[in-house]
């Protein structure tokens, strides 16, 4: 049986209406867990396992994995309009996303995270249909070494988050770095820093620092320079993005599902990253890589086609080897042997019609993606009209509850309070939060497998394994080069100063 | 005669009270608790039992998620609700060792080890197209490595690094732990040739072609797919052939006598439903049923050893 008529028979599992409406319904709820900060892709997921038991397996697999997608693109809609990144990935939504708002172009903002979540949903699935098996024979060779390599590369595009400077990036990222001490050694079993608290045994939780650092921050920000109950934006603004504007940076929206999709299909690496980095390479490639953290659309969508486009990549192990590549994939195993079923490549023979039949719904999805969220962001804009005297105070409610819910804790309420007065206190004084994320995230990474591959094969191994070395030859320039250009700036402006006087 | 009546009435009825005071539990849904997120091995394990209680009780059970610090938060939580028999947690044998490795003050006797209900044997697996594929295959390598030789499986000091260390002590060889973040992480180094041995359960090669299973540690053989698996004392091995994963459930020490017949009940009934062994028998393990003194004791001793193996490791002093 060739792709085709295995894609024909999973297309033939949607005919009925039953399918046709639990992908809607996975859809909305994808899109509005997405947005909901604290409800992370795995969280929304894990939250309908339950609920899908009751299912037959088709259904609630195709239920499952179209909310996993629809989260990823859910998360940008908070990002770009109130700055709180509904997912971790749109973190890096935000960055752009809602200096759109503030200049009153959030239609903008949201329209070009649709088409390039979208898109980049749509290329992840082609690619999961077409490629998952070789992919996930190649991915399983990398070692740690390289997966060291690529996270030392994450680590690199802080460059394109100082917004001039570089130093308070770093300071940022270190902060980042740190704060991922916190909590067991992965490696030797050993707890650190967590004073015997018990909270503190896992290291802080990533949504509720998520949360503080981005929207809390802000809502503080508010209070400080506060100016009457009854403002609010000047303009809203709620034009979508011309065709012209969309062909503009076709080449960020193509380039970012790229390497969303195979940075997604690396087991442990994830669409955060995958943000980061295909955001960074964006900057990098643009004619307007000044306009990057000021609101620019590619910035936006990069950001998303990256992350959408991870979710078809992180499906590639899970579904071609039965190995969980992303926390959602996890999730996705056991609601799979809830089912009495097990993911791998068995699966395609004994049950292709559930496989092919995900397949078709994932494309089936972003569809409905492009289709509600067209219609839903008519909704989504109005938020901003609201006075800043609701929105500020509506934010913060937000703020608590998504933290609470990520563990039913009220320790993540108050380290999540505690980040919002650290982002207030970093961004007060000109250092970006977006690193301090990228250090959280990539921090873990980072030290397990540098460990682990010493472990493995000594330190030489950075210099034998040739992938490995050529990633961290890029990524030590990709550092250096904005280092080294500052530095000259700087040189120039002093030179030029001291000879004035 | 008209005394004797109401005599009788009096003890009928004190019969019938009583009668219904043993049936009184449960009154109110009871909560059983589970330290991971929804869609963990463990969580499947607890919905899979709430759908077939049903079967033998009009009790609702409802799973509630309580993840964080490898189960001590569940285990608290219960700590520091009330002992009437309202909240169950589904415990595994890593929840012990968890327990040992965080230095956390909960005691054992403080809690009820109501039922063992799983069996899982530990086993030591291989990837089929490498060039180590049976136990001899482990021993010869190892030995030409001299300690070099990588396992890969979850967290040092967890129950499969305390397995490898018991396998290379009795079996006299050395091999190095390559800890991952999680079992699947480290099955998917297997596969990519990164390490020569993982240790997990039978469980792990259902699904995964490439891998297989090179020794078992049970008494016997098991059936279906892992017929031809080996076991330790078959391959010359004495001393590994108990060595499993449990799963069960605990309450806080002192509930009620009658929620503690009522679970004794339901469990046994969950045992010999045949939906319920054919669910565990899929994951290659082995339904049991073990009441609390033996559950208990297997509990302390696994605890006793987990303590002597992280003091070994210098994780805990």
């Amino acid at each position: 049986m060739d792709l085709l008529d295995s894609m024909l028979v999973g297309f033939g599992s949607l005919v009925g209406w039953k399918p046709l409406i639990i992908i809607i319904v996975g859809v909305i709820i994808g899109i509005l867990a997405g947005a909901m900060p604290g409800l992370s892709p795995s969280t929304a997921v894990a939250l309908l396992v339950p609920f899908s038991y009751t299912m037959t397996p088709e259904l609630a697999l195709i239920l499952l994995t179209t909310i996993y997608l629809a989260t990823n693109y859910g998360g940008s809609i908070t990002a770009v309009l109130i700055n709180t990144p509904g997912t971790p990935a749109a973190a890096v939504t935000a960055l752009d996303g809602y200096p759109l708002t503030l200049q009153g172009k959030a239609g903008k903002g949201l329209g070009t995270a649709l088409i390039a979540s979208t898109i980049g949903g749509s290329i992840g699935v082609i690619v999961l249909v077409l490629f998952a098996v070789p992919l996930a024979h190649i991915a399983i060779k990398f070692g740690p070494a390289d997966y060291f390599a690529l996270a030392l590369f994450g680590l690199a595009t802080v460059a394109s988050m100082g917004r001039g400077n570089i130093i308070k990036a770093l300071v940022a990222i270190l902060i980042g770095l740190m704060i991922n001490m916190i909590g067991i050694d992965p490696i030797s079993g050993i707890s650190r820093f967590s004073f015997g608290n018990d909270r503190l045994y896992d290291g802080f939780s990533l949504i509720p620092a998520l949360i503080g650092l981005f929207a809390v921050s802000v809502v503080f920000a508010k209070a400080e320079e506060w100016t009457g109950f009854n403002r609010t934006l000047e303009k809203v603004g709620s034009k979508l993005p011309t065709l012209k504007e969309i062909l503009e940076i076709r080449g960020a929206i193509l380039r970012s599902s790229i390497i969303g999709t195979i940075i997604g299909i690396f087991p442990g690496a994830g669409s955060t990253i995958a943000s980061f980095i295909s955001y960074d390479v964006s900057k990098r490639s643009s004619k307007h890589p000044e306009l990057f953290g000021e609101g620019s659309l590619e910035g936006v969508a990069a950001a998303e086609a990256s992350n959408s486009s991870s979710v078809g990549g992180a499906l590639v192990p899970l579904l071609a080897l039965g190995i969980p590549g992303s926390a959602t994939d996890a999730v996705l195993l056991g609601a799979f042997m809830l089912h009495d079923l097990v993911p791998g490549p068995l699966l395609f023979k004994t049950r292709p019609e559930l496989v092919y039949g995900i397949f078709a719904a994932l494309i089936v999805a972003n569809i409905f993606i492009l289709l509600l969220g067209l219609y839903g962001n008519r909704l989504f804009i109005r938020v901003v009209a609201v006075p800043d005297a609701i929105l500020y105070p509506m934010i913060l409610t937000l703020a608590v509850v998504g933290s609470y819910s990520v563990a039913g804790s009220l320790f993540d309420v108050a380290s999540c309070i505690g980040f919002g007065i650290m982002g207030w206190l970093l961004k007060r004084y000109g250092y970006p939060v977006a690193p301090v994320v990228l250090g959280i995230v990539l921090g873990k990474m980072i030290e397990t497998n540098f460990r682990r591959a010493v472990m493995m094969h000594g330190y030489s191994v950075f210099l034998k394994e040739k992938l490995a070395l050529a990633v961290l030859i890029i990524a030590v320039i990709s550092f250096l080069y904005p280092l080294m250009k500052q530095w000259k700036e700087d040189r120039a402006k002093r030179a030029a100063h001291s000879w004035k006087t | 005669m008209k005394r004797f009546i109401v005599f009788m009435a009096a003890a009928a009825l004190l019969v019938v009270s009583t009668g219904m005071a043993m049936a009184a539990f449960p009154t109110r849904p009871i909560n059983l608790m589970v330290y991971t997120q929804p869609g963990g091995a463990i969580d499947v394990f607890a919905r899979k039992f709430e759908a077939i209680a049903k079967k033998y009780t009009d009790a609702t059970f409802v799973v509630v998620n309580k993840p964080g610090a490898g189960g001590i938060i569940a285990i608290k939580d219960i700590m520091a609700s009330k002992a009437d028999g309202y909240k169950i947690l589904a415990v595994t044998k890593s929840n012990i060792s968890k327990m040992v490795e965080s230095g956390s003050d909960i005691k054992i006797s403080d809690y009820s080890w109501i039922a063992m209900m799983v069996s899982d044997p530990e086993a030591i697996i291989v990837n089929r197209e490498s060039k180590i594929t049976t136990w001899q295959e482990i021993l010869a390598d190892a030995k030409a490595k001299g300690g070099n030789q990588l396992w890969v499986g979850p967290a040092k000091g967890g129950n499969d690094h305390i397995m490898a260390m018991k396998t290379w002590r009795i079996a006299g060889i050395q091999g190095k732990w390559i800890p991952y973040e999680s079992g699947g992480k480290a099955m998917a180094a297997l596969m990519g040739g990164h390490g020569a041995v993982y240790v997990g359960n039978p469980q792990d090669v259902v699904g995964r072609p490439n891998l297989k299973c090179a020794a078992i540690s049970a008494t016997e053989r098991l059936s279906g797919e892992f017929a031809d698996v080996p076991t330790f004392r078959e391959l010359g091995i004495s001393g590994l052939d108990e060595e499993i994963i449990w799963r069960g459930f605990m309450a806080k020490k002192g509930i009620p006598a009658e929620a503690r017949a009522f679970y004794t009940e339901l469990f046994r009934k969950v045992n010999d439903d045949p939906d319920w062994r054919k669910y565990i028998l899929s994951g290659a393990a082995n339904p049991v049923f073990y009441e609390e003194v033996r559950f208990t004791k297997i509990v302390e001793n696994d605890a006793k050893e987990f303590k002597e193996a992280l003091v070994g490791l210098g994780i805990i002093k």
